[in-house]
């Protein structure tokens, strides 16, 4: 029972009357006076030299202020590629979209008209868009040194993980081995890139649109050199994050370089053309997989050889995750980041799981089918007990995440032998689990109290849509002993607020959360020792913890089960049933939890079914950016999504809650597509799961 | 966006001289139905207009009548309005499912008739301004290229497929179209009306420049007459079809008088087919006689390298639809 | 005319560190050339019942003249190209793309947005049904959403589940919270009864 009086409670968002009143201020709805319109020019080739650019004639034009390129600025933009140096404007360009100009006028048309002026010599070069072409021998060179990108040790290797010997596969009683893929997607968030700097003096005020402000003013600082607190980064409303956006970005850097040499605020926009190529996606893998199979149906080893295409600047980490959800003495994953000339990859929700959990769930499931063992009970056997099968974790609710969800889609009634049914219509069900690391660290809160009994509340955070901010306060209130209402949070904003860790990898709750219960506690001390302040004065009570976790480490964990229907004559692909159960420890608020992972389950639905960037192979250039070309789950689309959560008891975290933002999405994919293969009995191995490769498996 | 002056001529004589002086100057003009489309067409520069030549300020033109029989519908009428008009919902159904299956409310209401029937293509090398056949250039990128949404009929040396739901309606509804030009106005029968890129590979139909297609006119509706849209989609909802058919049915109790079927998504144009029309007149439709029909109507399809699945699926919504009329 | 902030170059070289990294654009003054005229009309229309008379260039779209210069920026672009709904507003109280029809093309109708919604400080059942169910994740569909919906119970009260997918189909949520509009909507259409 909840003996907590605002943690655990379903609680309305504290700003959600902004939210739906079009009165909460995204960043694209700032207007300074004299505010100038910027846009960028890119390239239209895949890989070129520039030879000349040419900016006289768009220079001319009425109304263009600022020009920048590649020749007249050379700032680098140090999170835009963490192994080489990456300028706001690259010569060579190195993909389809990659930036060769920002133009700031009077007003976006006559920016746009600019642009068509600028002339640009380019020479064309060769490109590769497949990251194992990209590693043959004579693969155009994309980057210096090759293009194997170097590994988490900076070292030209692929990143390797072993624990035993996988020659163990020799001795295993039964081998499976498979290739698995995943394409490039979009986060497609429904704000479109945009950024408004503006210069006061030394000061520099950028309006981002950003998951993270500390670590945005930080870079902007670095990469435009100038003192952090010249910077300030706001962020208010965010249109959405889904990843790589803790950070800087070039277009920031670009909106403040052209608001300097122009005198003017500048506001650069990007088109949703743009915005799905020319930033990042999900990394597209080609996972090949050795997995030994002891009689008793244990596992004796798995093997995984992995490319990762990032694109021609390694902004994200790369990797595919997933063979941690399985216990077995013998591991070696071999993964390799490569560049090539496609839009770049960085971190998308969940970053390396969706797609390595679609391999190594897909997989699992085959070989529970070809030993003819029910797949649930196949995980219930093997699942992870151990990280690693040595680590302990804080908290593991992985079992029960399986029992309540196959509980809930009635999984002995509803699972059938792969394809049984005359069809045309077949029913099928499917199951994956999922896991993301639930990690403590540094974050800071500040508290204020008054004489009137108002706490103010100030966190970085920006609430990309996940109800941060809504969290955070219940965690004061609760911490307190307060009710919610008396809480003012202040946020999204450097100049007042501290740091914060940033919305990423599922960390505000956790990190942010833990910072205020321990500025809420200094709070009570202070009141405990002074008494409560009187007249104009204010307590101000702050914490930076850094807490640590000691041998053990902290996993949320979750099982998604599907049901679907499938149109063996039409190919087409109904959810008829699907059912979310998430160990994310102590849920604070479930409404707000509850969305993220109906959001989640959704969003890896689209990318089972439907989502790629897809490439013309001749030219290298993208075909359907764009919510029409990736197909883009819509109303119609999108089932009922039931949520179970398994609130195990953590030690660690704000009372004991553990991540929810990013794991929804991590077990999706392959559930599908494991639902399918029940339905139809054919095992699709290529992401997305469209209707020509179902009708083909049938064919 | 490009500069542009927006036209709102009175009448369809005003329009059509507007365009014929528009271009006399050596400017070039685009006429407007709902605009939504044409607009994405400007913003991505596939069309550089100096003038739009709205047609939404044109009295009566977004108005159905019936006249002797026959039912005239204004071309600027919007599919929305189109799809829940009682008399076309009633003795037309085909035209008013295929109406309803285009892309989103939001387009229905400001898309038009006219517009849908007259939409470019939506082959993404076109869009993407690929310097293609229909931008002007010299190959078709499709023919060995991305072609999973590329036609299966009627290719060659260009291989869009025809973007438009009421245009295989319309075809299967025998109607026809009205065109307003400089010299006067003619009638062109909706199976004329589209051109094939063999034909002609710049353009998609017969209108001429300063041609505005004013209305569409369908024949008298007739006793036992059945007819639907079906459409399959890339995602459930706003994309073009990926196949679809429109078929009309004239019956006698379970008996099959006459029959006019058209595919729409499989080729440059309404992709009408003749054989099996003749295999079910006089016939009653069983599960069986589906079957064939399904398999007779890709007869002749030569697939590109990623579209073979258009074939199966063409069968099933052939199959499908009939059986579903002939209950 | 812009206004100009104070800061000179050389403030900004100041505050830099001397040597590598940020050079700024060194291109000379640029001299204006004639300004191009893009094409205006004079347009009068109705948003949220306030009557505007108003110059605007013919290229401007409904969602421009509405954000940019009406600064009703509660109507969200997401794509531009009527592809994801954000935009939404009522044209003579049917839901259109605004970033897809016009400004000049609005001339002499009525156009509701998401301001026009409540009334004084008392929230639409459809703006509160959508607190209470959580629909907006990040908030920026959300407008798009109200809009269809506003007009989907204007031409029907009492929809189905089905029928509020449909009318909404048009709308996109990235956060894919689908779940939560559809039960908003169907709440707000029980709570009007």
């Amino acid at each position: 029972m909840n003996t907590l009086k605002s943690v655990g409670h379903a609680t309305q968002r504290i700003d959600a009357v902004k939210r739906v009143t079009g009165t909460a201020t995204y960043t694209g709805d700032v207007h300074l006076p004299g505010m100038l319109y910027a846009r960028v020019l890119r390239s239209p080739h895949p890989h070129a030299r520039i030879r000349r650019i040419d900016t006289s004639k768009a220079s001319a034009l009425a109304g263009v202020k600022a020009i920048i390129t590649s020749e007249n600025c050379r700032v680098i933009w140090s999170t835009g590629d963490s192994k080489n140096k990456r300028y706001l404007f690259n010569n060579p360009v190195r993909f389809a979209g990659d930036a060769v100009a920002a133009i700031a006028a009077t007003d976006r048309h006559i920016a746009e008209e600019a642009m068509r002026l600028i002339d640009v010599d380019y020479e064309v070069l060769p490109f590769v868009l497949d990251p194992e072409e990209a590693l043959a021998p004579g693969a155009v060179e994309i980057q210096p040194g090759g293009n194997l990108s170097p590994n988490s040790r900076n070292e030209r290797q692929p990143d390797i993980y072993r624990r035993g010997n996988v020659d163990a596969l020799r001795t295993a009683d039964r081998v499976f081995e498979d290739r698995y893929t995943s394409v490039h997607l979009n986060n497609a968030q429904l704000e479109p890139r945009v950024s408004v700097a503006h210069w006061e003096g030394p000061k520099l005020t950028v309006y981002a649109s950003t998951q993270g402000i500390s670590n945005c003013r930080t870079d902007i600082a670095r990469d435009l050199q100038l003192k952090p607190e010249n910077v300030r980064v706001i962020c208010q409303f965010m249109g959405g994050g889904f990843g790589n956006k803790n950070q800087c970005h070039d277009f920031d850097l670009m909106a403040a370089v052209l608001a300097k040499n122009s005198g003017a605020p500048v506001k650069l926009e990007f088109t949703r053309k743009e915005d799905f190529v020319a930033v990042h996606g999900r990394w597209p893998t080609k996972q090949y997989y050795k997995v030994g199979v002891n009689r008793d149906g244990t596992l004796a080893a798995i093997q995984l050889r992995g490319y990762c295409g990032m694109g021609p600047y390694r902004k994200g980490a790369g990797g595919i995750a997933g063979t941690e959800l399985y216990q077995c003495p013998n591991v070696e994953t071999m993964v390799h980041p490569v560049y090539t000339n496609m839009a770049v990859s960085a971190n998308y929700r969940g970053p390396a799981y969706p797609q390595g959990v679609f391999g190594i769930e897909s997989l699992m499931d085959h070989i529970a089918n070809e030993l003819k063992i029910d797949p649930l009970e196949f995980r219930l056997k093997n699942l992870t007990r151990k990280y690693r099968d040595a680590i302990p974790y804080t908290s593991n609710g992985l079992v029960d995440c399986i029992r309540r969800g196959a509980e809930a889609i009635d999984w002995k009634k509803r699972w059938h032998s792969a394809g049984a049914g005359a069809g045309p219509l077949k029913r099928g069900v499917g199951l994956a689990m999922g896991c993301f690391s639930s990690s403590l660290g540094r974050s800071s809160a500040v508290i204020d109290l008054d004489s009137r009994g108002r706490y103010t509340l100030h966190v970085g955070v920006t609430d990309c849509g996940t109800g941060a901010k809504t969290t955070m306060a219940m965690i004061a209130a609760e911490e307190l002993g307060v009710p919610l209402n008396q809480i003012e949070v202040v946020w999204g904003d450097t100049d007042h607020c501290p740091y914060s860790v940033g919305e990423s990898g599922s960390r505000t709750t956790n990190y942010t959360g833990w910072a205020v219960i321990q500025a809420a506690q200094d709070l009570k001390r202070q009141v405990a020792e002074k008494g409560a302040p009187k007249g104009s004065d204010i307590l101000t009570a702050s914490a930076s913890p850094e807490p640590a976790i000691k041998d053990a480490t902290r996993y949320s964990f979750a099982a998604h089960f599907v049901e679907v229907e499938v149109d063996i004559e039409t190919g087409r692909v109904g959810v008829l049933k699907y059912v979310a159960a998430h160990d994310s420890g102590r849920i604070i608020n479930p409404l707000t939890a509850t969305s993220q992972v109906k959001g989640g389950a959704t969003m890896g639905i689209g990318m089972a079914l439907h989502e790629e960037l897809l490439y013309d192979r001749k030219s290298g250039l993208p075909l359907n950016a764009g919510y029409y070309g990736a197909r883009v789950m819509t109303h119609r689309d999108a089932p009922e999504i039931d949520v179970i959560f398994v609130e195990t008891e953590d030690a660690y975290g704000p009372f004991g809650a553990k991540t929810i933002g990013e794991p929804p999405i991590i077990p999706s994919v392959a559930a599908i597509a494991n639902a399918i293969f029940n339905a139809t009995g054919r095992r699709i191995k290529d992401l997305p799961i469209t209707r020509d490769k179902i009708l083909g498996a049938l064919a | 966006m490009k500069a542009f002056a927006n036209a709102n001529p009175r009448d369809v004589r005003e329009a059509v001289t507007l365009l014929t002086k528009i271009h006399g100057e050596g400017r070039s003009a685009s006429i407007v139905g709902g605009g939504s489309d044409l607009l994405g067409m400007v913003k991505e520069r596939l069309v550089e207009p100096d003038v739009l030549v709205n047609l939404k300020a044109i009295k009566g033109l977004d108005q159905l009548a019936v006249d002797a029989g026959k039912v005239k519908i204004g071309g600027l009428m919007t599919l929305n309005t189109l799809a829940h008009d009682p008399l076309i919902h009633k003795q037309y159904k085909v035209l008013s499912e295929a109406a309803e299956s285009v892309a989103t409310l939001q387009i229905r209401n400001t898309g038009t008739l006219a517009g849908n029937v007259c939409q470019r293509p939506w082959c993404w090398y076109y869009r993407n301004g690929f310097p293609c056949l229909k931008n002007g250039g010299e190959i078709c990128y499709s023919a060995s290229g991305e072609n999973q949404f590329h036609a299966i009929f009627g290719g060659g040396p260009s291989y869009i497929v025809h973007p438009s739901d009421t245009a295989p309606a319309l075809v299967a509804l025998d109607a026809e179209f009205r065109i307003a030009g400089p010299a006067g106005e003619r009638v062109v029968p909706a199976a004329d009306f589209f051109v094939l890129p063999r034909v002609d590979f710049k353009r998609e139909n017969v209108l001429a420049p300063d041609e505005v297609l004013i209305a569409v006119h369908l024949p008298a509706a007739r006793p036992g007459v059945r007819s639907a849209y079906h459409k399959e989609l890339d995602r459930e909802a706003w994309t073009h079809a990926v196949v679809s058919v429109a078929v009309v049915l004239e019956m006698d109790r379970h008996v099959c008088r006459s029959a006019r079927i058209v595919l729409g998504g499989v080729a440059p144009i309404p992709w009408r087919l003749p054989k099996v029309e003749a295999m079910l007149a006089g016939q009653r439709i069983t599960p069986e006689l589906a079957a064939k029909a399904g398999e007779a109507a890709v007869e002749g399809a030569r697939p590109l390298a990623k579209n073979a699945y258009k074939i199966p699926l063409t069968k099933a919504v052939v199959k499908r639809t009939l059986l579903s009329l002939a209950v | 005319m812009t206004a100009v902030s104070k800061i000179s170059r050389r403030d900004f070289v100041e505050t830099t560190a001397a040597g590598a990294g940020l050079v700024v654009a060194t291109a000379a003054p640029i001299a204006a050339a004639e300004a191009p005229t893009a094409p205006r009309s004079n347009i009068h229309l109705t948003v949220n019942g306030v009557e505007h008379h108003t110059e605007v260039e013919d290229r401007w779209t409904l969602a421009e003249l509405l954000r940019d210069h009406l600064s009703l920026t509660g109507t969200k672009i997401g794509c531009d190209r009527g592809e994801c709904g954000a935009c939404t507003v009522l044209l003579d109280g049917k839901p259109v793309y605004s970033c897809s029809y016009l400004a000049v093309w609005a001339d002499g109708h009525a156009i509701q947005t998401v301001e026009g919604l409540a009334q004084k400080d008392r929230l639409h059942p459809l703006q509160e049904a959508f607190i209470e169910h959580d629909g907006p994740q990040c908030g920026f569909c959300t407008a798009g959403q109200l809009m269809s919906a506003r007009a989907l119970l204007y031409r029907n009260p009492h929809p189905t589940a089905d029928e509020v997918r449909a009318a909404l189909s048009g709308n996109i949520c990235r956060c894919s919270n689908y779940n939560r509009y559809v039960e908003a909507v169907l709440a707000a259409a029980g709570r009007k009864a």
